[in-house]
């Protein structure tokens, strides 16, 4: 603060001088003028002083005024003496007047001092932020704050450490100053800190400690109010700055696992495609030998149709998660796609009961949604019915329309699915608790049904059964029953 | 029926073998060809009554195989594909293929596709030409539009008509949604076409017996649908 000090010390000068020379023109013309016109005269300079060089010097100023004035512009006119009341009553309002106008004048002129430092202050936190918001290089930012730190409270060095997942060390992020390295800050937050030569100030970013920023100096730092508002601002830029440094590390790792599945996605399509030859080969051999009265060969057969289902499974689980499956949303009829679903399915079913409820007096269901798409959810829903309910109980499909979507409800008589696994049957490779691990594929079939059903503005939602078993529900959109009216006879 | 040739025109020997192995009892000879060049030619010296036509060949895109072949000859064509795209097995069905199996198939199914598009082959101009039609309990006449089963009639609508009269004209065979809309509105496109599957669902309610089991109209999903003539 020598500047200041300095200023102080010239506006005491001017103002006394200018004290002086008013005390010398008006006694010079003492007969014509009153004491009040010296009063003023004197407040005048008492306010211009404290202004200028602050409450002593004006306080100064007033003492000498009181002294002048009892002394050039009182009788008896030269000594220091009051003959009248009256005057004292003067001189006494003179001094309370000048004294409480000094004060009212410091007290305002630090608060407009602080208020400027202040925006001082905000602008450098401001373009700070700014830069550790936005800057390309987040490390240059930090590097940017150690230094403003640094000098803006002296020391000789500033560091700021990074606490990094559970590395147990912590590690140098950015650091402004001469000299050796610090030694890392041996523990984060909470720690009283016994040398006096540094300061640890915990860097938090919503409560969570992210390092620690370390300022060194060769002799005991102090810190002023001013100072330490500025560094806890400073510190929590430090603390963005350390959160964007790992976000940004975590965003090109992202990038780079996105990579590495999209090459996987790639492998997996053109695996599953070659594949599908020799399997025909395999399939079809086997089932000539089956011919022949080997049931070994049909196990074969069967297990050959197991991996081709689970080939494609993965195929298509590979395309959901690229983007890659195209959904052709058009005019269906929802028999027809129920219908195609009983017919790949009879297979399976073999002689099993599957029946159907669908208002045949009522005009046809239609709706807008991928055909394919929704044979192979309704299909998975069959194939999970039939596999884990008791083959002497139907399974059952009802056809119903339920405000603008077209349900499709698959029901059977079996276990159920227990409370706690019902979050989890529509997440890949899920298997019921109890069911054996030859009893299906991959486990892939629910959640890319779900999938599919969402990828067409569809829905598919589990239930309990009255009665025990399950249910599940494939919504689709329905077509307006005033769309159908066009439809030209 | 032993009189019929098959050609296979497939570069997997091992596919080659099992396509001959489903057909050692239903035909007399079995020809192969490993690339489409080949397969053109032997076509071409050969003439067979059907051609087993591979999508993965080395040389030659197999729907421009499909195209090339069917530019001269009217034999079926059935087209073998590891491929599960809807669209691929569609355009191949505009562009002259007869019928698509998805590979891998069994002997069975894939004999009795053959036989079915063998039968197909031989019967359709006969099929078309007596009137009023068979179709299993229904006797259809297409002349005075009528429709009966036993002594009732049904009703059908002026395109119901159309529908069922393209499907029972190309029965066995798999239309795909544009043949039969070209079939039933004439080469026009536009809003009609969406409506195509609301009128086949129209139909089923009407001649089949289950319409969610249908024995007549079956649906090839993401493709068309084939009409089955109940034997």
């Amino acid at each position: 603060m020598p500047q200041v000090a300095e200023r102080r010390w010239t506006s005491a000068l001017v103002w006394t001088a200018l004290f002086l020379f008013a005390t010398y023109i008006m006694a010079g013309v003492q007969g014509e003028i009153t004491e009040a016109h010296v009063a003023l005269v004197y407040l005048l300079v008492i306010l211009g002083g404290s202004s200028g060089g602050g409450r002593a010097l004006g306080f100064t100023l007033a003492a000498l005024a009181f002294v002048a004035i009892d002394f050039y512009f009182q009788p008896p006119y030269g000594r220091f003496e009051i003959s009248k009341r009256p005057d004292w009553l003067v001189l006494i309002a003179f001094m309370a007047t000048a004294l409480v106008a000094t004060q009212l004048l410091a007290r305002a002129n630090e608060k407009a001092r602080e208020a400027s430092r202040r925006a001082e202050e905000i602008d450098r936190l401001a373009a700070l932020g700014a830069e550790t918001l936005s800057t390309g290089s987040a490390s240059h930012a930090l590097t940017a704050i150690a230094t403003v730190v640094r000098d803006t409270i002296g020391t000789d060095a500033c560091e700021i450490w990074v606490r990094d997942g559970d590395m147990k060390k912590p590690e140098l992020a950015a650091r402004a100053g001469e000299g050796p390295v610090g030694t890392p800050p041996e523990a984060f937050a909470g720690v009283e800190n016994p040398d006096p030569r540094t300061i640890l100030v915990p860097l938090e970013v919503h409560a969570r400690s992210v390092g620690m920023l370390s300022l060194r100096h060769h002799e005991a730092i102090a810190l002023d109010a001013g100072a330490r508002r500025f560094l806890s601002a400073l510190a929590y830029y430090a603390a963005l700055g350390l959160e964007r440094v790992r976000l940004v590390a975590e965003a090109e790792r992202a990038e780079a696992l996105r990579e590495a599945d999209r090459l996987k996605d790639a492998l997996l399509a053109s695996v599953s495609h070659d594949l599908r030859t020799p399997l025909t080969t395999i399939k079809a051999l086997a089932h000539d030998i089956a011919g022949d009265g080997d049931e070994r060969a049909a196990t074969i057969e069967q297990q050959a149709d197991r991996l081709n289902r689970m080939v494609a499974d993965l195929l298509d689980l590979s395309r959901l998660n690229a983007g890659e499956l195209p959904v052709r949303a058009e005019l269906n009829a929802a028999e027809d796609v129920v219908g195609a679903a009983i017919q790949q399915v009879s297979g399976a079913f073999g002689g099993r009961e599957l029946r159907t409820s669908i208002a045949w007096s009522e005009p046809v269901l239609v709706g807008r949604f991928d055909f394919v798409h929704a044979l192979r959810i309704l299909v998975n829903l069959l194939e999970n019915a039939h596999k884990y309910s008791p083959r002497t109980q139907p399974v059952d499909i009802e056809l119903s329309r339920a405000g603008n979507m077209i349900e499709i409800s698959v029901a059977d008589r079996g276990p159920g699915v227990p409370a706690a696994e019902r979050e989890r049957i529509f997440e890949p490779f899920y298997r019921p608790e109890r069911s054996t691990p030859d009893a299906g594929s991959a486990g892939l079939g629910l959640s890319i049904a779900l999938r599919l059903a969402m990828a067409q503005g569809g829905t598919l939602t589990y239930q309990d059964r009255e009665g025990g078993g399950s249910v599940f529900r494939l919504g689709l959109p329905a077509v307006a029953d005033a769309a159908m009216d066009a439809l030209a006879g | 029926m032993l009189a019929d040739t098959i050609l296979v025109i497939d570069d997997e020997p091992q596919i080659r073998r099992v396509v001959k192995n489903a057909l050692v009892n239903e035909v007399s000879s079995v020809l192969e060809a490993g690339d489409g060049a080949q397969g053109l030619a032997m076509a071409n010296a050969e003439r067979p009554t059907l051609v087993v036509l591979d999508l993965g060949l080395p040389d030659m895109a197999g729907i421009d195989v499909c195209r090339s072949l069917r530019s001269w000859s009217a034999a079926p064509i059935v087209v073998l594909s590891a491929r599960h795209s809807d669209q691929e097995k569609a355009s191949l069905l505009d562009s002259g293929a007869d019928d698509y199996i998805t590979k891998p198939f069994s002997n069975l199914e894939f004999a009795a596709r053959i036989r079915a598009n063998l039968r197909r082959a031989q019967a359709s101009q006969i099929a078309a030409s007596v009137q009023p039609m068979q179709i299993g309990s229904l006797v259809a006449d297409f002349t005075a539009r009528v429709l009966r089963r036993g002594s009732e009639t049904i009703h059908l609508t002026p395109i119901e008509w159309e529908l069922l009269r393209t499907f029972a004209t190309q029965a066995g065979r798999t239309l795909t949604h544009q043949q039969i809309f070209n079939a039933v509105w004439g080469r026009a496109f536009g809003d009609p076409q969406q409506y195509l599957r609301v009128h086949v669902a129209n139909l089923r309610r009407k001649i089949e017996t289950d319409p969610v089991r249908p024995q007549l109209i079956v649906t090839e999903p993401g493709v068309g649908y084939r009409f089955e003539l109940p034997r």
